[in-house]
């Protein structure tokens, strides 16, 4: 199977590795766990209380190249954007971007629960936007 | 000749149980073997052949996967609408990834390191082997469990739920030892992971 050359790049060279500080109530934590493949995701959003804007993204991903370019890719797009514009981001997005072949697929869905999951963890945290979270929990 | 069963369990005639006698089971399936033989259909017509070629490959399909105790229990999760490869997150305890991920993180430092931290691994692996074991001794008493409660009753459910999140957490704890032993091995170089 021949893999395109944006998954290629993300997977040698993986955006925005490493992890916040859990307990900053600025910081979204999302943790997603794909257990017929053995993936397992966690992806940080840090958002600006004042503007709603997401300033930095952070990610680690144990799988494979498709799951890291996925949540690698995720959180470049997720810089600079609101929180509101975040909970946009699509799977098949990052399908489109990254060209992944049909049975790769749920690892961009593993990259899209993250951000949902991130972001409903920070907006657990600063307590707006309660009925949005139900919502958007995956 | 009726027309075989594609459920495994009434194709080798053996009850829908997760514990299976293994000598049992082959038994049935050299017994099924000869019965279905291509051999036995060469003059026959050709709708029994094909039957006889499709019962073959049932055959040969439900004996790999019943004679696997994991790949036993994934048939019967999937045929009682508990598919294993269909979750999502939201089916997975959150407690399980926290702790999948804490084990990748610890395996992946004790990996970056240099050859000194081969015994870390070693015992990192041997930490894992017996995770798995744990689970593999849970699942057999859940197996039981199973075997034990009435068919679609409220405790056979819950027997699968948990079933399948012990599957899920021996999923993870596969790849943990597999990494483990390539690093140990370093037969494979990260760039070849199968992406």
């Amino acid at each position: 199977m021949a893999y395109s050359d944006k998954v290629l790049d993300h997977y040698n060279h993986p955006r925005n590795v490493g992890s916040m500080d859990k307990s900053d109530p600025n910081v979204g934590t999302g943790m997603v766990g794909a257990p017929e493949c053995g993936d397992v995701m966690k992806l940080q959003v840090k958002v600006n209380p004042e503007t709603g804007v997401i300033e930095d993204a952070k990610f680690k991903t144990f799988g494979c190249g498709s799951a890291i370019a996925s949540s690698s890719l995720a959180t470049e797009w997720l810089r600079g954007k609101t929180v509101d514009e975040a909970l946009q981001i699509k799977n098949t997005d990052i399908v489109n971007e990254l060209s992944l072949p049909p049975v790769k697929i749920h690892c961009s869905v593993l990259a899209e629960d993250a951000i949902k999951a991130a972001i409903s963890d920070y907006k657990g945290k600063t307590g707006a936007g309660k009925t949005a979270e139900t919502a958007a929990a995956v | 000749m009726p027309s075989p069963s594609k459920d495994y369990f009434e194709f080798f005639g053996l009850q829908r149980r997760l514990v299976v006698d293994a000598e049992v089971l082959q038994r049935r399936f050299y017994e099924l073997s000869r019965q279905w033989h291509p051999d036995r259909f060469g003059r026959r017509p050709v709708e029994e052949q094909n039957e006889a070629l499709e019962a073959t490959s049932v055959l040969n399909d439900g004996y790999r996967t019943l004679r696997d105790p994991m790949k036993r229990a994934m048939y019967v999760l999937a045929q009682e609408g508990f598919p294993i490869g269909e979750q999502r997150s939201k089916n997975v305890p959150p407690e399980l990834l926290e702790e999948v991920f804490e084990l990748n993180m610890m395996l992946e430092e004790i990996r970056s390191g240099d050859e000194s931290q081969r015994h870390e691994l070693e015992s990192a692996g041997k930490h894992f082997l017996e995770m798995r074991a744990e689970i593999d001794g849970h699942l057999e008493g859940l197996f039981q469990r199973y075997d034990a409660a009435a068919p679609e009753s409220e405790s056979a459910k819950q027997a699968l739920q948990e079933i399948r999140n012990a599957l899920n957490k021996r999923r993870y704890i596969e790849n943990l030892v597999r990494d483990v032993d390539r690093a140990l091995n370093a037969e494979l170089k990260p760039e070849q992971r199968e992406l």
